[in-house]
């Protein structure tokens, strides 16, 4: 199986080339020591596997995302490439298709986008462009999936791909400097392209520099690239190497561009304009936006997700439990069975199972966002506050992806540039709600304030939001003092999503929570309900004798102070750390509860407003998840962060709840 | 003609300039600009400011983009 690398600037169309080109689909985790988050997809003609790298502007890594992409093509050796650049954006997208070249293994230019191109007046030749750059050129249309059918046939027998003879002259002080350090490279194995690496090198390519330092003493190397910018300073050639080579490659880019595009009936990019004066308008772009958020989630709640809820619940709660009964009966299942079944399992994880259309529709207007080009402009609306605060607004988009589910939140703060805005970031992304905490909140707002759903459950979400600010303004303050955070977004013109897409991505974010309602809830409510099932004095035990309420008991006092001191609410918390989503499942089985109204109206006589809005709260600011908590270990490479970030929210959690709670009821609320 | 070189917070919304020296600006933030093709000599427009003295959007090689007030600040250009 040979292995073709997909690599290219963001928002090139990378992803939709890849849907296209491939047929299954996979993320694979966890690779050379890093988390990382590479996509990997076999060929639809069986040729081989394509790897979709994260999209990078060089391969000299900024970002984390950047030094995946890097560290891939340094330390695995692809067969072919697949280099996809943006026709109406050719002459900025052609700096890392020099890299690209430079690097010397079989590469097919993917030319996207001509029909923007082409609509802005941007008539890109690509007869011409293969001539000056020696490689395939095939013009694509990856969203309608044009053109794509050549790369296959392309990439059918990557040997079969011209190999590249691409070589730049630096100027006689470089290509000397180049010459030795390739000598002296010459001794390691397993090496890339040296003359590559020797100039990756010169540019001080952290990823590169890091590699070589393993395998030898890199110091004569730095001490050539040393000289040679001391000579290239003493002709007044350039300030630094990475400089000078950069200004060669772009007068390269530039002559390449002169003779392959006509850009004299170029245009303005007249819907972005448009679009753009209202949207990121200096008085309105804020109130659209929260209007927007507004409109997502009374659709979530209110519009479409609630009412193909009740469908799903009404199934549940009605056919599939009628139908269990009495398949069970008929079958003479013993009454363990039957409980286990009907009770353990059919409660359990079919409690959860109602929230998924919400969950999916949620995680569909995400992925609108995001594809839509809006997502970028709610960065830089959020900026000036986000910096207030001491983030940047970039930090906006993996927080809202948070309200999907924390785990792809924190991977998505890889892309921030800066170290310390990417750590503030990972460390208060579990205090937006993701869409476990959802069927809590959905539970007890339609318990207690049925009126208004929407609001109450905004409100959760609002909360979490201002906590995380007012942490973040401390956290950057105290914990990260004299780091300074930068700001640059890119915005992409707007389109509209391509449905396919659209659907794909809402089904790679969404169907987690379907694993996991497979996997560690109906785990989880089998081991919830056997607890309840069994106590101290036998079997089929009254559930207040039962080894749950024994447990929950151990921990009721202390949640006496904030209202919900009973050894039901305190039973739930634990499970609730695996995964959230066990929490109303764990109240399915403890309450015996066939279907929500029943479990609402258990709900209802055993908490009050005023403890429900509290027990909300710690539910929503109390220890991460167990798969968010192995996601913080894994980006920050740190106990001592994990740590800080269950034990500061556990601390949080409690203060609020005491705070609400207390407070309520010096007010004289109940 | 006589060209005068400004801060780009000067320019008017609209309007274009030639970058004509970057300075002190932040390394990585630089580079970031470097990469967008944003250096010395090349056309830039200002679109638009944001609220709340937020980022101003920019176009350059017909790629739009925003960076902080602060930052643009460093960027000056020549206005023919």
């Amino acid at each position: 199986m040979s292995s073709i690398a997909l690599v290219g600037n963001p928002n090139t169309g990378k992803t939709s080339l890849f849907n296209t080109l491939t047929s299954s689909y996979e993320y694979v985790g966890n690779w050379a020591g890093v988390t990382v988050e590479k996509k990997v997809g076999s060929l639809k003609n069986g040729a081989g596997k394509l790897i979709d790298l994260p999209g990078i502007y060089s391969l000299h890594p900024l970002s984390r995302d950047e030094g995946v992409a890097a560290q891939y093509l340094i330390e695995e050796t692809p067969e072919a490439l697949i280099n996809i650049v943006d026709a109406s954006q050719l002459e900025r997208n052609l700096l890392l298709t020099l890299q690209l070249l430079e690097y010397g293994k079989p590469i097919v230019l993917g030319l996207n986008m001509i029909d923007v191109a082409n609509a802005r007046g941007i008539q890109v030749n690509p007869e011409v462009l293969q001539a000056q750059l020696g490689i395939t050129v095939l013009p694509l249309i990856a969203r309608t999936g044009k053109g794509s059918s050549q790369v296959l046939s392309a990439l059918e027998k990557p040997a079969n791909i011209r190999p590249v003879s691409f070589q730049l002259d630096y100027g006689e002080l470089v290509e000397e400097a180049i010459l030795s350090i390739t000598n002296k490279l010459q001794q390691i194995a397993g090496l890339p392209n040296l003359r590559w690496v020797s100039l990756q090198l010169m540019e001080q390519n952290p990823v590169v520099l890091e590699l070589l330092k393993k395998r030898m003493d890199t110091s004569e190397l730095m001490l050539i690239c040393d000289a040679c910018q001391t000579k290239l300073q003493q002709q007044k050639l350039a300030l630094t190497l990475p400089q000078w080579i950069r200004s060669i490659r772009m007068d390269h880019i530039r002559s390449v561009c002169a003779a392959a595009i006509d850009a004299t009936k170029q245009k303005p990019h007249n819907l972005t304009e448009r679009l753009d004066s209202i949207l990121t308008h200096r008085f309105l772009g804020l109130p659209l936006f929260i209007v927007f958020m507004y409109a997502m989630f009374k659709t979530t709640f209110d519009w479409v997700g609630g009412p193909l809820s009740d469908l799903v619940d009404g199934f549940i709660g009605g056919p599939l439990s009628d139908g269990a009964n009495s398949l069970l009966q008929t079958i003479g299942a013993s009454g363990f069975t039957h409980a286990l079944i009907v009770d353990g399992i059919i409660g359990g994880v079919g409690g959860v199972l109602v929230f998924v259309p919400q969950i999916f529709i949620l995680f569909l207007m995400i992925s609108f966002l995001e594809d839509s080009g809006y997502m970028a402009r709610v960065c830089l609306l959020m900026d000036s506050t986000m910096e207030r605060m001491g983030l940047n607004g970039k930090a906006f988009i993996p927080f809202i992806i948070g309200f999907g589910c924390n785990v792809p939140a924190i991977m998505a703060a890889r892309s921030i540039e800066q170290p310390k805005d990417r750590m503030l970031t990972t460390l208060l992304l579990p205090l937006m709600s993701c869409s476990a905490r959802l069927p809590v909140y959905l539970l007890f707002a339609a318990v207690f304030f049925p009126a208004q759903q929407a609001t109450a459950v905004l409100a959760m979400y609002v909360m979490g939001v201002v906590f995380a600010l007012i942490l973040c303004k401390l956290f950057s303050k105290h914990l990260f003092k004299n780091e300074s955070s930068i700001f640059i977004i890119e915005l992409p013109p707007y389109r509209m999503p391509q449905f396919k897409t659209l659907g794909r991505s809402t089904w790679e974010k969404g169907k987690g929570f379907l694993r996991k309602a497979g996997t560690i809830i109906l785990a989880g409510s089998v081991i919830i309900w056997l607890m309840s099932y069994a106590g101290p004095s036998g079997f089929n035990v009254e559930m207040d004798n039962s080894f749950l309420a024994k447990f929950g008991g151990l921990i009721a006092p202390l949640l006496q102070p904030l209202g919900f001191g009973t050894w039901q609410a305190g039973s739930t918390l634990v499970p609730g750390f695996l995964a959230k989503e066990v929490v109303v499942s764990t109240m399915n089985i403890i309450y015996h509860a066939p279907d929500s109204a029943g479990l609402e109206g258990q709900i209802a006589s055993v908490f009050t407003p005023l403890s429900s809005v509290s027990f909300m709260a710690f539910i929503l600011l109390y220890i991460p998840c167990l798969a968010t908590v192995g996601v913080i270990k894994k980006e920050t490479a740190s106990w001592k962060w994990t740590f800080f970030s269950m034990g500061y929210s556990l601390v949080l959690a409690y203060a609020v709840s005491l705070v609400i709670f207390q407070g309520g009821r010096l007010l004289g609320w109940s | 003609m006589a060209s005068a070189s400004c801060s780009l917070l000067r320019l008017q919304p609209g309007s274009t300039g030639s970058i004509y020296r970057i300075e002190g600006m932040n390394p990585i933030l630089r580079r970031r600009l470097a990469d967008l093709g944003v250096s010395e000599g090349v056309m830039i427009r200002l679109k638009g400011k944001g609220p709340f003295m937020g980022p101003i959007t920019l176009e350059c090689n017909g790629q739009l983009f925003a960076i902080r007030r602060k930052e643009a600040s460093m960027i000056e250009v020549k206005v023919s």
